[in-house]
């Protein structure tokens, strides 16, 4: 799943450069957006899938183990 | 009417911070990360209102008025991908590393990782030079935004704006901070699609806002073509990582309860980015068919709302855009107090010997100096809040393969991440004039300079460290360890 996910961020990159329409103003998307913009709003939802997927299959579950860890107080040594 | 609205926010605003205290603990912990006790929807909250700012609601507008929709592709689009990438890559990993050592700050975890004085030396001025920076670019947004609303003078509004979060982050500490930026966040979402909706329906509606900015001279706005160049456009994708170095998101990623808190923000910050710019952008848009072209572009947002809503709802909606400007100018007030006092004053200065209430004293006369530099500069500034951010961002993304290795690469040593920052520094101040001085944006063969800053600090840290011995295995060991 990892690559998968590694292989969506990279499309999604890729489509980011939407090279395709740069000099189009239409079509309007619902009526008022246009293209280039409509395209980039759809991208940044397609983002948030892509980031979930992410976090449900390549979390690294050792960061996890640091949820009992020490420093409760974030004192640590140092001091304000 | 619209002032006094703009008022009577702050004071909430205010009461919100003071309620917050009720659960303040006396500690340094909570001081400066609120006992690392923040949870997923706050961690959301202030990573996503810390990180948009005037540069996303005042700048967007601004610069959407000037070139276009493509100004939505350059920068929200872009950290959609790439702000979640450092949070999942850099915000988790340091969080870990943070709750295990201690660390209260970004240059406390450089200090150790690199086991080098030196590097905080030379990384605490040009840090401080970038959020100084950044600090101006709310400054000068707060200014514009309340003389285009309220007809105070530009001045009065920066100083206004600057005392208000001063008070309660000197008040509160992190747990204060954290509470003022998950309201005003929720204040600047609410108010922003508020606006839009406003804006949009005294313009007739979508459909003939648009068609009437396509029957305008501005039509060509819609598209990016003459307006962005493919290679420009391509390179603003390396200005969000700048998120990764951000001294200010390091110190609220340190806030989180659990590792797992982040997946929340990692996942919501592209939808929350999408909320807040697209309406900008749109507003931006449409102010090209009615405003002159010769508008400021600071001053586009607040005449838009100004012309399109009545007193009341100016005044809410201002409320809203300071309430963005004011939830990112807190948690950098509340970090350069946190370097000074943590990573300068104590370590090199103290020796064990300053009080509690000494130490907090000296950090907040130098928030206080550096806040007034701001100020100062804010009275001469005529760039842009857009110009002004993304100079500010390409020093921070600048520095953050500096950051990658030390959480990825075991072989990355204190001579090359002191080189690559030396280079980051010289670059960044050889072509500050050349980008302040140019009336569009400064291009070196059509990309944005953090193009060739990155590419040059990435190569220096990669040379360097190779031809230098590596780590102590001590060090190797505590980060690379079976639980690093």
């Amino acid at each position: 799943m990892k690559v998968v996910v590694a292989v969506l961020l990279v499309a999604l990159c890729l489509l980011h450069h939407d090279f395709w329409w740069w000099g189009d103003t239409r079509p309007l998307v619902l009526g008022f957006l246009p293209i280039g913009l409509a395209w980039h709003v759809g991208i940044s939802f397609a983002t948030a899938i892509v980031w979930w997927l992410a976090t449900m299959y390549c979390w690294p579950h050792g960061l996890d183990d640091e949820e009992d860890g020490p420093n409760e107080e974030g004192g640590g040594g140092q001091s304000a | 009417m619209t002032l006094a609205i703009i008022v009577g926010y702050i004071v909430l605003l205010l009461g919100v911070a003071v309620f917050s205290t009720r659960f303040l603990k006396k500690t340094a912990g909570d001081f400066f990360l609120a006992s690392r006790g923040i949870g997923s929807f706050m961690l959301l909250m202030s990573v996503f209102g810390t990180t948009m700012t005037a540069f996303a609601l005042v700048g967007s507008t601004g610069k959407s008025f000037a070139v276009g929709v493509g100004v939505y592709g350059l920068l929200a689009s872009w950290s959609c991908i790439v702000h979640s990438l450092c949070i999942f890559l850099i915000g988790a990993r340091v969080w870990a590393l943070g709750k295990r050592h201690g660390y209260l700050t970004q240059l406390a975890f450089l200090r150790d990782r690199y086991s080098s004085d030196a590097l905080v030396l030379i990384l605490f001025p040009l840090v401080v030079s970038f959020v100084v920076v950044y600090v101006l670019m709310g400054v000068v947004g707060s200014g514009r935004v309340l003389q285009g609303l309220t007809g105070i003078s530009y001045e009065a509004g920066m100083g206004g704006i600057c005392l208000v979060v001063l008070t309660y982050v000197f008040f509160g500490g992190m747990r204060a901070t954290a509470w003022a930026n998950t309201f005003q966040t929720v204040v600047f979402m609410v108010m922003g699609v508020v606006a839009f909706l406003v804006i949009m329906n005294d313009l007739g509606g979508p459909v003939a806002a648009t068609e009437r900015l396509l029957g305008s001279p501005a039509a060509s706005k819609a598209a990016r073509s003459g307006h962005i160049s493919q290679l420009e456009f391509l390179s603003f994708g390396l200005i969000p990582l700048s998120i990764g170095m951000f001294p200010h998101v390091f110190q609220h990623w340190l806030t989180a309860k659990k590792a797992s808190t982040f997946k929340l923000t990692i996942i919501a910050h592209p939808i929350c980015i999408a909320i807040t710019w697209a309406p900008c952008v749109l507003i931006g848009l449409w102010a090209a068919a009615e405003l002159p072209a010769d508008t400021l572009q600071n001053s586009v947002l607040p005449k838009m709302v100004a012309r399109h809503s009545g007193e009341v709802l100016s005044g809410l909606i201002g409320a809203g855009i300071l309430a963005a400007i004011m939830s990112s100018m807190d948690s950098q007030f509340l970090c350069l107090g946190s370097l000074f006092t943590n990573d300068i004053v104590d370590r090199y200065f103290g020796k064990g010997e300053l009080s509690d209430s000494r130490k907090v004293l000296l950090g907040r006369v130098f928030v206080i100096l550096m806040v007034a530099l701001a100020f100062v500069i804010g009275l001469f500034n005529t760039s842009g809040v857009f110009k002004i951010g993304v100079w500010c961002f390409t020093g921070f993304a600048s520095l953050v393969p500096m950051v990658f290795a030390a959480l990825y690469w075991k072989r990355s040593n204190k001579y090359g991440a002191i080189a690559s920052v030396l280079s980051v520094a010289a670059l960044w101040l050889y072509f500050l004039p050349q980008v302040l001085g140019s009336g569009k944006s400064f291009l070196i063969a059509g990309m944005l300079p953090v193009t060739v800053i990155t590419a040059v600090s990435t190569v220096v840290l990669v040379v360097v460290t190779l031809v230098t011995p590596p780590p102590g295995q001590q060090t190797v060991d505590k980060f690379f360890g079976s639980r690093g």
